[in-house]
C-alpha cells in the first residue's frame, strides 16, 4: 500500500512539471500552429536569470516572477522579431510544411549554446523555498514534500487563471478569434499579430515557471531541461495539443505511467514507455484523450 | 524532367566542391623520424567530450593535464622539450572521436595519446583508426573498462584507473568481511559501466537482493524516491551500493533526504559518483553522506593533509582559476604526472616503442597520487590494481576508517581480492619528477 | 536514364582519381560524406516529396548499423550482403512505424520521430546480442590484396561508401522521376486533391517512410562500417538533427544540392574546432561552438534558402536573363 501511495505521490508531481511544459506548448501551438521545440531553450535561459537572481537577492520568489517575467518577454521577442519573419519568407515549396519544426529546433540550439557560453557547463544549483522533506504518514515518510504541494498549487493556479483568461475576457475571446480563425478576427478589427505574439508571451511564461519548479529537485545545466521538452511534449499530444485541461491530464496521465512501469514493470523502461504511450494513444485515439475536433491529419 | 541542364551542371558543382573540400589543407609529409618530436616540443593529444552532456563533468580533463603540463614547461620541460597537449573534443560520440583521433594522428601528427575518455568512443577510436597497428602509443585511458588493458588486442594502449570490476569485487570483499549476511541493493546505469559493476559482484559470489537498472539520463529525483519507496524499503536493504556518475548520487541521496531514510547499516558510494565536491556543487546536502563507505584510488580531493592534493590543488587554481578542484581534476593532473615520468623515462631521444618500453619497464614505480600499485610490466598494461574503502565524515570528504587506510587489490578476472599496504612515492620536489 | 547513368560513372571516375591523389585523412572524411549523401538523400525523399518529417533518422541509422553488425559478427556474411539486409531489413522497420506514422503529420510526426529518437539507443542495453554500451565490433576486413599493398584501409571505405552513395543517388534521382515521384509530390502539395484523383494516401506515405527508412539503415551500416563499431553512442539526437540541418541546407526537395549538405556536415567540426583553438581551449567556447554552428546554419538556411540553394541559383540566373533579355 505504501509503495502505492508513493508511487502515486511521485507520478502526481511528476505529471505537474509534465503540465506547465505541456501547456506552454498547447498554448504557442493554439496561437501560431507551431510546435516549440525552442521552449526548454526560452526556459533555459529564464531560469539561468532565475538562478543569478537568487545568487545575488537570495530570494527565490523574487527569482520566480523575475523567470516569468523574463520568459514571457524572450518567448515575445522570438515570435516577433524571428518566427514572423519567417512566415514572412518562407512561403512557398515543401519547406514550409517543417520550416517551423526546423527554426525552432535552430533557436533551440542557439540558446542553447549561449546559456552555455554565459554560465558554463558546470551543474548549478537552484535551491528550494519551501522543504524538500516530505510529510509523514504514520511512521512512514511519503515521498510527498511541501515543495512537491507547491508546485501542484502552482499548476492549478496556471491552469485555472488561464481559463479564466480564454473564457472571461476580451483579451481570450480575441486569443481564441485569432487562433481559431486568423482572417475573420482580423475582418473584425483584432490585431491579429499582436494578439499571437501575447499568445507566445503567456507561453513563455508558463515555460518559465516549469523551467524554475523543475530545477530545486534537479539540478541547472544548459542541457537540464531537454528530457522535460520531450515529456511535456509526450503529454501534449496525449493531451490532444488543443486544450490546456488536455494538457495538464496528458501530463498527469504520462508522470502517473512512467512511475507505476518503473515502480512495478522495471526501472530502465521510462524512454520506452513514453514513446509506447505516444504510439498507443496516437493511433487508438488520434485526436487525444480530451479529444479536439481536428484530426491529426492536418 | 524539364530543368535537366541546370541539373546536371549542379552535379558537377558539387563535385568540384566535394573535390576542392577534399583537396584543401592536405599536409606536408613531416621530416623528423619521430611524429611530433622537434628539439623544443612534444606533441600529446587528448580527445575527451567538450561539448554535450557530460562535458560538464569529464570535460575538464584536459585543461587538468595541460595546467600540469604548463608547470612543467614552465621549469624546464622534459629535457628541454615543452609539452604541447592538443585537445580534441569528441562530445562523447564514436564517430566524433574516430575523427578527432583521426586528426590528432594523421593531421597534427602527434607522438602519442593520452588520457582519452570514454568507454565506447575509444573503442571505436582504437578499432578504425588503428592505433596498435600504426604503434601509436596510447596513454592511461580515462574509463575503467577493464578491456582495454587487453595487451594483445591494443599493444600501444595503457589501462590506468582501476577497472569497475576490481572495484566491484573489492566492494563485495568489503562488505563479505564485516558486513556478512546483510541485504545488500545494487543501484546501476544500465550500460557497460554498471553491467560491469553487476558482474564483478557476481564474481566475487555476493548475491544484492535488490539490483536497479535505470537507463542513462532518467536518474532523477522522482525516478531515485520510486526506487526507495518501492524497492529499497520494501525490502528492508541494509547496505544500498550507488554505483553510478555523480548525477545519480546526487539524485538518490537528495531523495533520501527527503524521505529522511537510510538503509540500516547504510549508503556505500563506487568512486565515479562519489565525488563529494562534485555533489557539493549539485546541491546535495553532505549531512545525509555522514558515515557512508565510499572507495577510491586516490586521495579525496578535499583531504588537506595530503602532499598531492595539496601540489595539484594549488598547481590546478594558478593554471586554471576560478575552476572547482574535484576528483576528475585530480585525476586528470595525476595521468599527466605520470606521462611526463614516462617521457623522461622514454629517453632524451624517444620514440614511440621506447616510449611503450620505458612504462612497461619503468611505470609501475611511478610516482603518483594513487594508493594502490601500478600494475605495469612487459606482460600487462593494467594501471591501478585496487582501491581503498573509507566512510565520508560529516563534511562529505572520504577518510580512512578510524585512522587507518583499509587498501585492497585484485585483477578484472576471477582472481582473489586480498589485502595490501600503502605503497606510495612521495611527492617529488616541486611536484618534478626527476626519473629516468 | 543512360545519359544519367554515364553522368554516374563519370562522377564515379572523378571520386576514383581524387580519392588516389589525397591523404588517407581527406579519404576518411570522403567516406563521411558518401554516408551523410546516402542519409541526406534519406530525408530528401521523405521530407521533400512525401511532405513527412522526421527526427528520428539517426535511430532508424542505428537500426541498420546494428543488423549490418549482427550480419558480419554473428553469421560470418560478406559485407556487401551484410549491407543489403541492412537496408532491407530497415526498410521493413520503417514500414510498420510508417503504418503508424502515415496516420500523422507535422508536429505529431515530428514528436513521434523523436521519441523514436530517444527511446531507441536505450533499447540497445536491454539485449545482450547487441553489446551494450561497447556495442558490436564489427570487421570490415582487409581491403582485396589484388588493390596493391599500399591501398589502405580508408581508402577501401571510402570506395565502398562512395560506390554506395553513387548507386543511392542514383536511384534516388530515377524514383524521384518515375510516377511515384510524381504521386509523392501531388501528395505533399495537395493530398485531398491527390486523393480524389485515386491515390491511396495511406499506403503512398508508409511506402515513402519505409523507402527512406532503408536508406538510413544503408547509411547507418555504412557509418558503422567507417568506425568498425556500432554503439548506441554513436546515434545521439544531435546526429537526427544534424540530418534535418544538412537536409535543410541542400535544399529539401533538391537532390543535386545534397553533396552540399553532407560536406557542410562535416566540415562543420573542423571549423568548430579552428575557431575554439584560435580562442585558447576555454571550455566555455568549445562546449558551446559545434551547437551553436549546426543550430545557426539551420536558422540562417531557413530564412535565407528555404528551398535550397538550387533554388536561389535557378532564381538569380533567372534574373539575370530577364535583365539581359
Amino acid at each position: 500500500m505504501y509503495k502505492f501511495i508513493s508511487s502515486l505521490l511521485i507520478g502526481l508531481s511528476l505529471g505537474a512539471i509534465y503540465s506547465l511544459m505541456s501547456i506552454s506548448l498547447v498554448l504557442v501551438w493554439r496561437s501560431t500552429r507551431v510546435v516549440n521545440f525552442a521552449q526548454a531553450g526560452q526556459a533555459i535561459v529564464s531560469t539561468y536569470i532565475a538562478y543569478e537572481v537568487v545568487n545575488r537577492t537570495g530570494s527565490f520568489w523574487l527569482a520566480f516572477f523575475v523567470a516569468i517575467l523574463a520568459g514571457a518577454l524572450l518567448c515575445a521577442i522570438v515570435d516577433r522579431y524571428f518566427m514572423r519573419p519567417l512566415f514572412k519568407r518562407v512561403t512557398s515549396g515543401p519547406i514550409v510544411a517543417i520550416a517551423p519544426v526546423v527554426a525552432t529546433l535552430g533557436l533551440l540550439g542557439v540558446l542553447r549554446a549561449v546559456v552555455g557560453f554565459v554560465w558554463g557547463v558546470e551543474l548549478k544549483p537552484i535551491a528550494a523555498p519551501v522543504s524538500l522533506d516530505g510529510y509523514s504518514l504514520g511512521s512512514e515518510v511519503l515521498p510527498f514534500a511541501p515543495y512537491n504541494a507547491l508546485v501542484i498549487v502552482v499548476v492549478a493556479v496556471v491552469l485555472i487563471a488561464l481559463s479564466l483568461l480564454f473564457q472571461k475576457t476580451n483579451l481570450g475571446l480575441s486569443l481564441r478569434a485569432s487562433a481559431y480563425s486568423p482572417e475573420i478576427a482580423r475582418l473584425s478589427g483584432i490585431r491579429v499579430n499582436e494578439i499571437r505574439t501575447l499568445g507566445w508571451a503567456i507561453a513563455g511564461a508558463a515555460g518559465a515557471i516549469a523551467g524554475i519548479l523543475a530545477t530545486p529537485t534537479s539540478y541547472l545545466s544548459p542541457n537540464s531541461l531537454d528530457i522535460l521538452l520531450v515529456f511535456g511534449f509526450a503529454a501534449a499530444v496525449i493531451g490532444g495539443l488543443e486544450s490546456m485541461v488536455g494538457a495538464v491530464v496528458g501530463g498527469l496521465v504520462l508522470g502517473l505511467g512512467v512511475t507505476f512501469v518503473s515502480n512495478y514493470v522495471s526501472t530502465s523502461l521510462i524512454f520506452p514507455t513514453a514513446f509506447v504511450f505516444l504510439i498507443v494513444i496516437l493511433l487508438v485515439r488520434p485526436s487525444g484523450i480530451v479529444s479536439g475536433k481536428r484530426s491529426r491529419r492536418a | 524532367m524539364i530543368r535537366n541542364t541546370p541539373k546536371k551542371r549542379a552535379l558537377f558543382v558539387s563535385a568540384v566542391i566535394a573535390a576542392g573540400a577534399m583537396a584543401l589543407s592536405t599536409m606536408p609529409a613531416q621530416a623528423a623520424s619521430q611524429p611530433g618530436i622537434t628539439s623544443t616540443e612534444i606533441k600529446l593529444g587528448i580527445t575527451s567530450p567538450l561539448s554535450g552532456k557530460v562535458a560538464a563533468v569529464y570535460g575538464k580533463i584536459p585543461g587538468a593535464m595541460k595546467a600540469y603540463f604548463s608547470h612543467v614547461n614552465d621549469n624546464g620541460g622534459v629535457y628541454g622539450r615543452k609539452i604541447n597537449l592538443i585537445s580534441k573534443d569528441d562530445a562523447y560520440v564514436p564517430t566524433l572521436a574516430v575523427k578527432a583521433t583521426n586528426d590528432l594522428i594523421m593531421k597534427d601528427k602527434v607522438f602519442a595519446i593520452v588520457g582519452a575518455l570514454g568507454t565506447a568512443n575509444h573503442l571505436a577510436a582504437l578499432r578504425s583508426a588503428n592505433l596498435s597497428g600504426r604503434g601509436v602509443p596510447d596513454l592511461f585511458v580515462n574509463t575503467g573498462f577493464s578491456g582495454f588493458a587487453d595487451k594483445a588486442k591494443y599493444k600501444t594502449t595503457f589501462a590506468v584507473l582501476p577497472s569497475y570490476v576490481m572495484e566491484a569485487k573489492i566492494m563485495a570483499k568489503y562488505i563479505d568481511d564485516n558486513y556478512k549476511g546483510k541485504k545488500v541493493a545494487l543501484i546501476v546505469q544500465d550500460d557497460d559501466f554498471g553491467l560491469d559493476a553487476v558482474a564483478g559482484f557476481a564474481t566475487a559470489g555476493l548475491k544484492p537482493e535488490v539490483t536497479i537498472k535505470f537507463p542513462t539520463g532518467a536518474d532523477s529525483l522522482a525516478a531515485a524516491q520510486g526506487w526507495i519507496t518501492g524497492k529499497l524499503k520494501p525490502a528492508n536493504i541494509d547496505i544500498a551500493i550507488i554505483f553510478a556518475t555523480t548525477t545519480t548520487s546526487a539524485a538518490v541521496l537528495g531523495a533520501a533526504a527527503g524521505l529522511q531514510y537510510r538503509p540500516t547499516v547504510g549508503w556505500m558510494l563506487g568512486s565515479v559518483g562519489g565525488d563529494s565536491n562534485t555533489l557539493r556543487a549539485g546541491g546535495v546536502p553532505l549531512a545525509i553522506l555522514n558515515g557512508a563507505i565510499g572507495t577510491s584510488f586516490a586521495p579525496d580531493p578535499s583531504d588537506a593533509t595530503d602532499e598531492y592534493v595539496n601540489f595539484f590543488k594549488g598547481i590546478y587554481a594558478k593554471y586554471v582559476p576560478g575552476s572547482t578542484f574535484d576528483l576528475t581534476v585530480l585525476q586528470g593532473m595525476n595521468s599527466a604526472m605520470l606521462t611526463v615520468q614516462a617521457l623522461r623515462a622514454a629517453g632524451k631521444n624517444p620514440t614511440r616503442d621506447g616510449l611503450i618500453k620505458a612504462i612497461e619497464t619503468k611505470g609501475a614505480k611511478f610516482a603518483s597520487a594513487g594508493f594502490t600499485p601500478l600494475k605495469y610490466s612487459p606482460s600487462s598494461h593494467v594501471g591501478y590494481s585496487g582501491y581503498w574503502i573509507g566512510k565520508y565524515s560529516a563534511t562529505g570528504s572520504l577518510q580512512p576508517i578510524d585512522g587507518k587506510r583499509v587498501l585492497y587489490t585484485t585483477d578484472s578476472g576471477s582472481g582473489p581480492v586480498v589485502s595490501a599496504t600503502i605503497s606510495r612515492a612521495p611527492l617529488p620536489t616541486n611536484g618534478l619528477p626527476t626519473n629516468s | 536514364m543512360r545519359k544519367r547513368l554515364l553522368l554516374f560513372i563519370a562522377l564515379g571516375w572523378v571520386l576514383l582519381l581524387i580519392g588516389d591523389r589525397v591523404d588517407e585523412l581527406r579519404v576518411y572524411q570522403g567516406a563521411s560524406i558518401a554516408v551523410y549523401v546516402i542519409a541526406i538523400g534519406s530525408i530528401i525523399l521523405l521530407t521533400g516529396y512525401s511532405g513527412q518529417i522526421s527526427l528520428g533518422h539517426g535511430a532508424l541509422m542505428a537500426f541498420g548499423g546494428y543488423v549490418a553488425a549482427l550480419c558480419v559478427a554473428n553469421a560470418s556474411l560478406p559485407l556487401w550482403f551484410a549491407f543489403v539486409m541492412a537496408a532491407l531489413v530497415t526498410g521493413i522497420f520503417g514500414g510498420i512505424l510508417g503504418f503508424a506514422a502515415a496516420r500523422l503529420s507535422g508536429p505529431y510526426l515530428a514528436g513521434t520521430t523523436l521519441a523514436l529518437a530517444v527511446g531507441l539507443p536505450s533499447l540497445a542495453n536491454q539485449f545482450s546480442i547487441l553489446g551494450g554500451e561497447q556495442g558490436i565490433y564489427l570487421d570490415p576486413g582487409l581491403p582485396p590484396a589484388s588493390l596493391g599493398e599500399s591501398f589502405s584501409q580508408y581508402k577501401w571505405f571510402f570506395w565502398i561508401t562512395t560506390l554506395a552513395a553513387l548507386i543511392t543517388m542514383f536511384w534516388l534521382a530515377n524514383i524521384l522521376q518515375s510516377k511515384y515521384g510524381r504521386t509523392w509530390r501531388a501528395l505533399r502539395s495537395n493530398d485531398v486533391a491527390a486523393q480524389l484523383c485515386g491515390v491511396h494516401t495511406g499506403r503512398q506515405k508508409v511506402l515513402a517512410f519505409s523507402l527512406s527508412s532503408g536508406l538510413a539503415g544503408l547509411a547507418g551500416a555504412l557509418l558503422v562500417l567507417t568506425i568498425s563499431t556500432v554503439s548506441p553512442s554513436a546515434f545521439p539526437l544531435s546526429l537526427s538533427f544534424a540530418l534535418v540541418t544538412g537536409a535543410v541546407v541542400s535544399g529539401i526537395y533538391d537532390l543535386k544540392g545534397v553533396m552540399l549538405g553532407a560536406v557542410i556536415l562535416v566540415i562543420i567540426p573542423e571549423v568548430a574546432d579552428s575557431v575554439a583553438s584560435r580562442f585558447g581551449d576555454s571550455l566555455k567556447i568549445t562546449s558551446t561552438l559545434p551547437g551553436l554552428l549546426v543550430s545557426a546554419l539551420l536558422i540562417l538556411a531557413v530564412l535565407f534558402t528555404p528551398n535550397g540553394p538550387g533554388e536561389k541559383l535557378h532564381h538569380l540566373r533567372h534574373k539575370r536573363k530577364t535583365h539581359s533579355g
